[in-house]
């Protein structure tokens, strides 16, 4: 899906809404969710060094059998590069104090990448990013000859998707106008080397990640009005390969666990209410103690409670308060997918910062790096972590806007406009294209107040702009945002706890079916000042070219205008009987208490 | 021995086959007291049943749950080394509300249930808190279904009226549980193995080996007060190979072993032995000479052969399946028009038997006693000397069949209940021995003049001819061709063209979607069309294969 890009939160108000009644197919979905966006992430950590890695030999050496036998053909390939990722998933599903299933997954992708023609000019212009990738599976064991065998098959057939989309490539630039950004389709960049190999820690036993997704789904047993709910634990030990023609030989290991807990419910207007909690880390024993993951999904549950009776928000538009994780999912979506690198170049693309280089496009106290090379910020593991990018490419800190200008864009090894150069953000799953993403995406501001403060000065700006009320959003699921050009170049981010916060010293209310809108450049102009504090925002991202983990960090922002519109929801009501365990309790009449107008 | 449709044939230890044995004849009067999903199933059962309506609406008038419990092993290997084996366990659920009358119910667009995972653990109140979902889903999606429904049928002029769902005995059918059990190391050696052949043969360019092993166990219960509990395991093999003959044309090969206990799958080493043969019969294709570019005349065809083409133009059309609504025809088949008219040759005869559990000693998958919706099986005579004369129920009727003959299935993965096949038998009344066949082959060829007919031996997917011989007429030599594939093969071709067929009946077991045989002789066509397949060769690859460093058979 060219140009829409999706936080993907498994569970997330999206994946709710699809048509299919089919619940294993969406626990699938969520599996592959989790399962193709992990990888990167979790701290480097000590390991016993494997010398002469067997598979990196045989890529190699089949590597160069390939490139001296289709060197001699006409069009020869200029670049092949062989990737493999060594990926064990664990993965464990429950509910209720139960395991709806389980199982462990070991599993090794083969990518074959094949550029024909010149860095200048090659298969991969314009549209067709596709034809120089092709994948299969690969033997789970060293198995030099299987393993040699399928790099072959997959080389021989890419190389011929590859040379046949260049021949039509070389036509059709010839036929057509001259391109608006004349770059060349491949950058020029020193091989990398670096053998971190390749002894990953063992992932935990399938058994572990059962308790814990019984432990954490009982939590929400006592809450009859908690409909459904979800818990999810997966586990990645990932090993990934990569040899180039051009020299590169890169081996990096990684581990990563992570926790996600659902909780529904449905108001009696038929609004399905979501949250959703996430942990992750880079070992099973780093992740939050059992105290503080409990305590989360007691709010978790509270909230939901909370927000069923909650009333109805209004369409809005004036000041509002961003939580740091909320903003820091506002900045993914409205800033950091349009600073990738690739869509300033696209025809289709919508180009919103392409010639906004050197000027200003947010307020001067503001600036954005994405960092992959930074394990924990403040002390919270970063989901966005890499040594090497999927392109084999280092990962390197990049400054895309110093105090309000615009700087530079997340870039893959494809060209733009000045600038000509990687600075390793080309990232995919297997089996995918690279394009530029985002890594640890982290905000960060001069002109900030103490977070208790920032209360009173959205109070302050409501009361300066004669509104009844503002809003203060305390948490934001997710979103989505469009970018190419025949669609609106627009965002929409899904907020779950929003509330009113009155200047006239009434309590603060929870309102729920808030949806904000806008474009981004207006949206992005009227940030007033920030908070302190940065909060980090652990996710896994899906575009053109995969889902890829990553985090965004922000502080607190207080906006002078936001506009919010009311959420389009289903009209089913809650449950006609109580759930089982609760059937002489009050909490059976649910349907007659909450706040409907 | 009783069995239903979902009883272990995994009978792993006397005891149960003893057991199973004295139950002959008799409901099983196992009780659900030991079993936790069944007492969850019952518990959330009488609470709709008693109290599940909404205001101004109506309350069901039925209910069913399904819980089908799949353990399974699935592994894939290829160029002799192991690529994935995943181990998953998962019971998925089905749902059923109908609200309405038997008459005219809510089974419609999203009436037709709602599917959620189960709990595997023991826990009562879990289990019964997805149960307790689903209905309310169900009911609620129900009642707006039957409202759809009505408002189409408002359009509609109906001439013949078809009741949307006919009445059933209850039943109370419990059988042992199956389990997969097994230690799968030397079934994971044996893929390997057999992928490992590759290296004998430098021109194969693809070989690959998968197992599925799985145990499914199955419980429904519906508000008329049916209980139905069993489980049967499959344990299925397949290898493919595939090469390009010089001219580039791709040609493939596969086998296939499957078996509803593991005793009964060849041993290993036999299966490596098949792969042998799969990787001979492959170089034999290679340079095999390419088929005339058209020939039109008689054609032999294995009952390995035919079973696929009998399976399709036979097998689907005898289903008798609603068509969608308003429409006056009988069923959604070929044949939906043709009840009590001749749609075969009179010398064929077909009946769905899932009364019988084996044929000459060989088992018969489509075997069961009670149908996934709790109609007990019968033997249900389908073409009776060419004329058809019934269709496969379940419980959904349709004109001029109101009710179940129990062949209403459930299809995996939603479950979705239907008419499927049991052991679909097909027989000829003038049955003649293989080696007569041929002969005749060869003289209706004399007869017109052609210096060969064709014989198909097997058939790949689309029907395409696998493995395909001229049989002289000169001399009766078969000559093995590649890259042919037939012209005209339909339904029509069955009735109008099929003149003899084979005493020999073989016995093709399936288990996808639903578990099935089909059951036919070889036959022979006095007409087809036989023409060089219209296929683009690929070229062949660009560069050889890494020579292998491992001798063969590791």
């Amino acid at each position: 899906v060219s140009g829409l890009e999706v936080i993907v939160y498994p569970g997330s108000e999206q994946e709710r809404s699809t048509a299919i009644p089919w619940l294993l197919l969406r626990t699938v979905a969520i599996c592959l969710v989790l399962a193709t966006g992990i990888g990167a992430t979790g701290s480097p950590r000590e390991r016993a060094p494997e010398k002469n890695n067997a598979l990196l030999a045989t890529m190699q050496q089949e590597l160069r059998r390939a490139q001296q036998n289709l060197g001699k053909l006409d069009p020869a390939p200029y670049f092949l590069s062989y990737s493999v990722y060594d990926d064990t998933l664990t993965l464990a599903v429950g509910s209720q104090g139960t395991l709806f299933t389980s199982s462990r997954l070991h599993k090794r992708s083969a990518g074959v990448v094949v550029r024909v023609g010149t860095p200048t000019l090659d298969n991969t212009h314009g549209e067709n990013r596709t034809s120089a990738i092709s994948s299969g599976t690969l033997p789970l064991a060293d198995d030099s000859d299987a393993t040699a065998r399928e790099f072959w098959r997959l080389t021989y057939e890419e190389y011929r998707k590859a040379s046949r989309a260049y021949l039509n490539i070389k036509t059709k630039t010839q036929v057509n106008a001259q391109e608006e950004d004349t770059s060349a389709d491949f950058s020029q960049e020193t091989p990398q080397s670096h053998e971190d190999s390749t002894r990953a820690e063992d992932t935990p036993e399938q058994a572990a990640l059962e308790s814990l997704v019984r432990r954490y789904s009982a939590y929400l047993r006592k809450y009859p009005e908690i409909y459904s709910s979800t818990a999810i634990a997966t586990a990645q030990r990932s090993v990934r390969y990569f040899v180039s023609s051009e020299g590169s030989v890169i081996a990096t290991p990684n581990t990563e666990v992570r926790l996600f807990i659902e909780g529904s419910t449905r108001a009696d207007d038929g609004m399905d209410l979501i949250r959703v909690e996430t942990f992750q880390a880079g070992t099973l024993d780093h992740l939050p103690h059992d105290a503080e993951i409990a305590s989360r999904v007691e709010k978790l549950a509270a909230d939901l409670k909370a927000l069923r009776s909650a009333p109805l928000a209004e369409p809005y538009d004036g000041p509002a308060l961003l939580s740091g994780r909320a903003a820091a999912v506002y900045f993914h979506e409205v800033l950091g997918h349009r600073l990738e690198g690739h869509r300033q170049r696209g025809e289709k693309e919508g180009q919103t910062f392409t010639k906004k280089v050197n000027q200003p496009v947010l307020p001067p106290f503001l600036s954005v790096v994405d960092d992959p090379t930074l394990a924990t910020l403040n002390g919270t593991e970063l989901a966005g972590w890499y040594q090497y990018d999927d392109e084999g490419m280092p990962a390197a800190r990049t400054v895309l806007i110093q105090d309000g200008v615009l700087k530079s864009f997340l870039m893959s090894r494809m060209p733009i406009k000045d600038f000509t150069k990687s600075n390793g953000h080309g990232r995919a799953q297997s089996g995918l294209m690279p394009t530029g993403r985002q890594g640890n995406l982290i905000v960060s501001s001069t002109q900030s107040v103490k977070d208790a403060d920032l209360r009173q000065k959205l109070i302050d700006e409501v009361k300066k702009q004669n509104k009844p009320y503002g809003l203060y959003f305390e948490d934001i699921q997710g979103g989505f945002t469009l970018t190419e050009r025949r669609m609106p170049q627009s965002f929409e981010v899904l907020p779950v706890l929003v509330w009113k916060v009155y200047p006239d010293g009434r309590p603060d209310e929870l309102v729920r079916g808030v949806d904000i809108v806008g474009t981004p450049l207006g949206a992005l102009s009227r940030i007033m000042l920030t908070g302190d504090k940065v909060a980090v925002f652990n996710g896994v991202c899906g575009a053109e070219s995969g889902s890829v983990p990553v985090s965004a960090a922000a502080p607190a922002m207080l906006f002078s205008e936001i506009e919010v519109q009311k959420r389009a929801h289903s009209l089913a009501r809650p449950p006609i009987l109580p759930p089982p365990g609760f059937e002489g309790t009050p909490a059976a009449q649910t349907t007659k208490t909450g706040a409907r107008k | 021995m009783t069995r239903t449709p979902w009883q272990s044939t995994l009978a792993a230890c006397a005891l149960s086959l003893f057991l199973a044995g004295l139950a002959f004849g008799q409901s099983t009067k196992a009780t659900a007291d030991d079993d936790l999903l069944l007492q969850a199933m019952q518990a959330e059962m009488q609470r709709s049943k008693a109290q599940l309506k909404l205001e101004g609406m109506s309350a069901p008038y039925y209910i069913d749950y399904r819980v089908v419990d799949t353990d399974q092993l699935a592994a894939e290997a290829a160029f002799g080394a192991l690529r994935t084996s995943v181990r998953a366990r998962f019971r998925i659920l089905r749902v059923i509300v109908r609200v309405g009358d038997y008459k005219q119910d809510s089974f419609f667009g999203e009436g037709e249930g709602d599917v959620e995972l189960m709990p595997l653990d023991e826990d009562m109140l879990a289990l019964r808190h997805q149960l307790w979902m689903a209905t309310d889903k169900a009911y609620k999606s129900a009642n707006e279904a039957l409202t759809a429904k009505q408002a189409q049928l408002k359009q509609l002029t109906i001439d013949q009226p078809v009741d949307d769902f006919s009445r059933a005995e209850p039943v109370h059918h419990l059988e042992p549980l199956s389990r997969l059990d097994l230690n799968t190391t030397p079934w994971l050696k044996m893929l390997e193995d057999v992928s490992g052949l590759y290296k004998t043969d430098p021109k194969v360019e693809a070989f690959d080996s998968s197992l599925n092993f799985q145990a499914i166990n199955r419980y429904f219960l519906n508000s008329e007060g049916t209980v139905l509990r069993g489980g049967r395991t499959f344990y299925e093999i397949r290898f493919s190979g595939s090469t390009q003959s010089e001219d580039g044309m791709r040609l493939d090969r596969s086998h296939e072993e499957v078996a509803e206990e593991l005793k009964d799958l060849p041993a290993p080493a036999k299966i490596v032995a098949e792969g042998t043969k799969l990787l001979g019969t492959l170089k034999q294709l290679r340079e095999a000479p390419l088929a005339d570019e058209e020939y039109r005349g008689p054609v032999l065809f294995s009952a390995d052969a035919a079973s696929s083409v009998l399976l399709e133009f036979v097998g689907d059309n005898v289903l008798g399946l609603k068509p969608p609504l308003g429409q006056p025809a009988r069923t959604k088949g070929a044949w939906a028009t043709s009840y009590q008219s001749r749609v075969l040759p009179d010398f064929v005869s077909v009946v769905d038997d899932p009364t019988e559990s084996s044929l000459d000693g060989k088992p018969l998958f489509g075997h069961y006693e009670f149908d996934d919706e709790g109609v007990k099986a019968s033997k249900v005579s389908l073409v009776d000397n060419g004329k058809l004369v019934n269709y496969l129920l379940g419980r959904e009727p349709i004109r001029g069949f109101p009710t179940s003959n129990g062949h209403g299935r459930a299809k995996p993965p939603s479950n979705y209940p239907g008419p499927s096949l049991g052991n679909l038998i097909i027989r000829s009344s003038e049955g003649v021995s293989h080696d007569e066949l041929k002969k005749k082959l060869i003289e209706m060829c004399q007869q017109r003049d052609l210096p060969y007919g064709y014989y198909a031996e097997t058939l790949g997917p689309q029907r395409t001819p696998r493995l395909l011989y001229k049989v002289w007429v000169k001399d009766g030599r078969e000559e093995l061709v590649r890259g042919a594939t037939f012209g005209d093969l339909d339904a029509r071709t069955l009735r109008n063209d099929l003149i003899a067929a084979g005493s020999e009946l073989e016995v093709s077991n399936g288990v996808l979607n639903v578990p099935h045989s089909i059951v036919n002789p070889a036959i022979l066509f006095d007409e087809m069309e036989v023409k060089r397949a219209n296929q683009n060769k690929e070229k062949l690859p660009d560069y050889p294969p890494p020579p292998p460093t491992q001798a063969s058979g590791k």
